[in-house]
């Protein structure tokens, strides 16, 4: 029935099975898209048992990325095998390694909890008494077994996300691939959440997708960092935060004259003064500063000697997003 | 196998629990249940050429509503999933897109063979009533159901096409309704150019006229050539649905 779209009929099947344990080897990995690029030339491993983020704001490439691997459609080039099996010559093997949680969590909104289970899990192999036993647990596992004769089309969001996870475990793969797994649920259910995967770790490889940080200090090992398509960061939580807190942001609003801006730029750590605005005399201005720096006290005695009228002086750690801001400036990591 | 038997099951359950399934049926039945109203009535004024079957499904009335059922069968069968986003569940489950196609359709089939039980329990009823003095000719009722299932595969396959080009119901629905309709007029072409034009001329619209195929399939003869013609365009059709799902996989 196949032709060149068939499956297991490649010339190059990419065996990486015997050569190393890597559950995600990505090479190279670039999709584009009608001529936009949405995932560029990205390389990065992933050892069994680890559970990585997949940190980056929105239309970073995660999804795509995800998509990739978990064999819904091929890169344009580059290569990326899944538990030792090639994403496009060996797809259905990769299918079978995967259990795969879109974003939003699409689910027929006209089956029942248990119903749709049943189905994904005859769909993914399993039959009889395993499947009735494997489905009670991945019910249990996802605490979804008190709707489980209610039509997921009138769950909450919260329940559905958790039927799409149980969705996701149900044929018990090593690789887990989440995107966003925790989008829409209340604080309790993203604790809970959490605390499921953690206790996934031994048997299964995890690979999730978040824009939030916390998220990622809580449960990953190792984090990807993503942006416009091209990895900019691959570490760990700790040190990743750590470089994330390097470039703290001050704010003043002082009265003062002329000069001051290359005045204050003189003060040890701060990497560039700017004025963001001036209003009936005062003067609003940050500084960036760099890491492992507080800028405040220097400031204050600066402000002294200068005679300058300070009327509020604060420091903001970055957000994310000046996070993203700064990695999208920077360099790419090869 | 077991993969299309899980998918046939869930497909098969998808008509009958929403109200689509009921809804043609319905159609279907108010559709034979006046076409066998009117063909009797028919019968009973005059004496006439026909049999109750060719009175049946020959009639403009007939094809009136036949090809409403087509786009109502087909439209969601791959639109709603690309609409839902379970098109992204669907195949990152271990499953070919043959199996996903197959499916789909022979479950469409299906359900459009159910509807057209209905119409063979009132030539049964009619039979029953009249204690067999009505004349049912056995040949042309057997003609009548193997064009019908015969056609019912080309449009069927038109219309799961049209669902997997877009994510819209309607314009699935719209596209396959054009497709089918279109090609029912071409072959209607014929009964206005009349056959001045050239033997050979109607020689080839008679291979796609399906007024033409019901007309000697409901006096009882059974020619392969329709048949043939139907099922071989079923199977194209389903092979650029086929196609169509794998786009995603294909790579420069």
């Amino acid at each position: 029935m196949t032709g060149r779209a068939g499956f297991n009929r490649g010339p190059f099947i990419f065996h990486t099975h015997a050569l190393s344990p890597n559950m995600i080897k990505v090479q190279d990995l670039t999709k584009q898209y009608a001529g936009r690029t949405a995932v560029d030339h990205v390389s990065f491993e992933v050892e069994p048992g680890e559970i990585v983020g997949f940190l980056g704001p929105n239309g970073a490439g995660k999804s795509t990325t995800m998509r990739i691997l978990s064999g819904f459609m091929p890169p344009t080039s580059g290569r990326a095998a899944v538990n030792g099996y090639d994403v496009y010559h060996q797809s259905i093997e990769v299918r079978r390694s995967v259990g795969y949680m879109p974003e939003m969590a699409p689910l027929y909104t006209d089956m029942r909890v248990k119903e749709y289970l049943r189905f994904r899990a005859e769909l993914k192999g399993l039959s009889g008494k395993a499947l009735r036993h494997r489905v009670g647990e991945v019910m249990d596992l996802c605490a979804v077994t008190d709707v489980r004769r209610r039509l997921i089309g009138n769950l909450s969001k919260g329940y559905r996300q958790r039927v799409a996870l149980a969705d996701a475990l149900v044929h018990n793969p090593p690789l887990l691939i989440l995107d966003e797994p925790t989008n829409g649920l209340d604080p309790v259910q993203i604790r809970q959440v959490r605390e499921l995967l953690r206790s996934l770790r031994p048997a299964h490889t995890i690979l999730l997708s978040t824009h939030i940080l916390q998220e990622v200090e809580a449960v990953c090992d190792r984090v990807v960092m993503i942006h416009q398509g091209k990895i900019r960061a691959v570490d760990t939580p700790d040190n990743l935060t750590r470089k994330l807190r390097a470039a703290s942001l001050v704010q003043i609003e002082l009265q003062g004259d002329g000069e001051l801006l290359t005045l204050l730029e003189t003060l040890p750590g701060v990497r560039k003064a700017t004025q963001d605005n001036e209003l009936d005399g005062w003067r609003f201005i940050s500084l960036r500063v760099e890491a492992r720096h507080d800028v405040r006290e220097a400031l204050a005695e600066m402000a002294m000697i200068q005679k300058w009228k300070v009327r509020e002086l604060h420091r903001q750690l970055p957000s994310l997003e000046d996070v993203f801001v700064e990695l999208a400036a920077s360099e790419p990591v090869k | 196998m077991r993969i299309f038997w899980v998918l046939f099951k869930k497909e098969l359950r998808a008509f009958f629990v929403s109200p689509v399934a009921y809804i043609v049926l319905a159609l279907v039945m108010v559709l034979s249940g006046y076409s066998f109203r009117a063909a009797l009535s028919v019968l009973e004024s005059a004496p006439s050429e026909g049999s109750i079957v060719t009175w049946i499904f020959q009639p403009s009335w007939f094809w009136l509503s036949y090809f409403f059922i087509f786009p109502l069968l087909t439209m969601r069968l791959f639109a709603e999933e690309k609409k839902m986003g379970t098109f992204e569940t669907l195949f990152t489950a271990p499953v070919h897109a043959w199996q996903v196609v197959w499916s789909k359709y022979l479950a469409a089939l299906f359900v459009y063979c159910v509807l057209w039980v209905p119409s063979y329990i009132n030539f049964e009823f009619v039979d029953w009533i009249t204690a067999g003095q009505v004349e049912i000719p056995s040949g042309g009722l057997k003609g009548s159901y193997i064009i019908l299932l015969a056609m019912g595969m080309f449009n069927l396959a038109i219309g799961c096409f049209a669902s997997s080009l877009t994510s819209n119901q309607i314009i699935a629905a719209v596209i396959s309704f054009t497709f089918s309709l279109m090609h029912f007029l071409a072959g209607l072409f014929i009964m206005v150019v009349g056959r001045k034009v050239s033997e050979s001329f109607v020689d080839i619209i008679n291979y796609f006229a399906s007024m033409e195929h019901i007309r000697t399939f409901t006096n009882g003869l059974i020619d392969t050539r329709p048949l043939v013609y139907y099922s071989s365009l079923a199977v194209l059709f389903l092979a650029l649905t086929h196609q169509v799902l794998e786009f995603r996989r294909w790579r420069p």
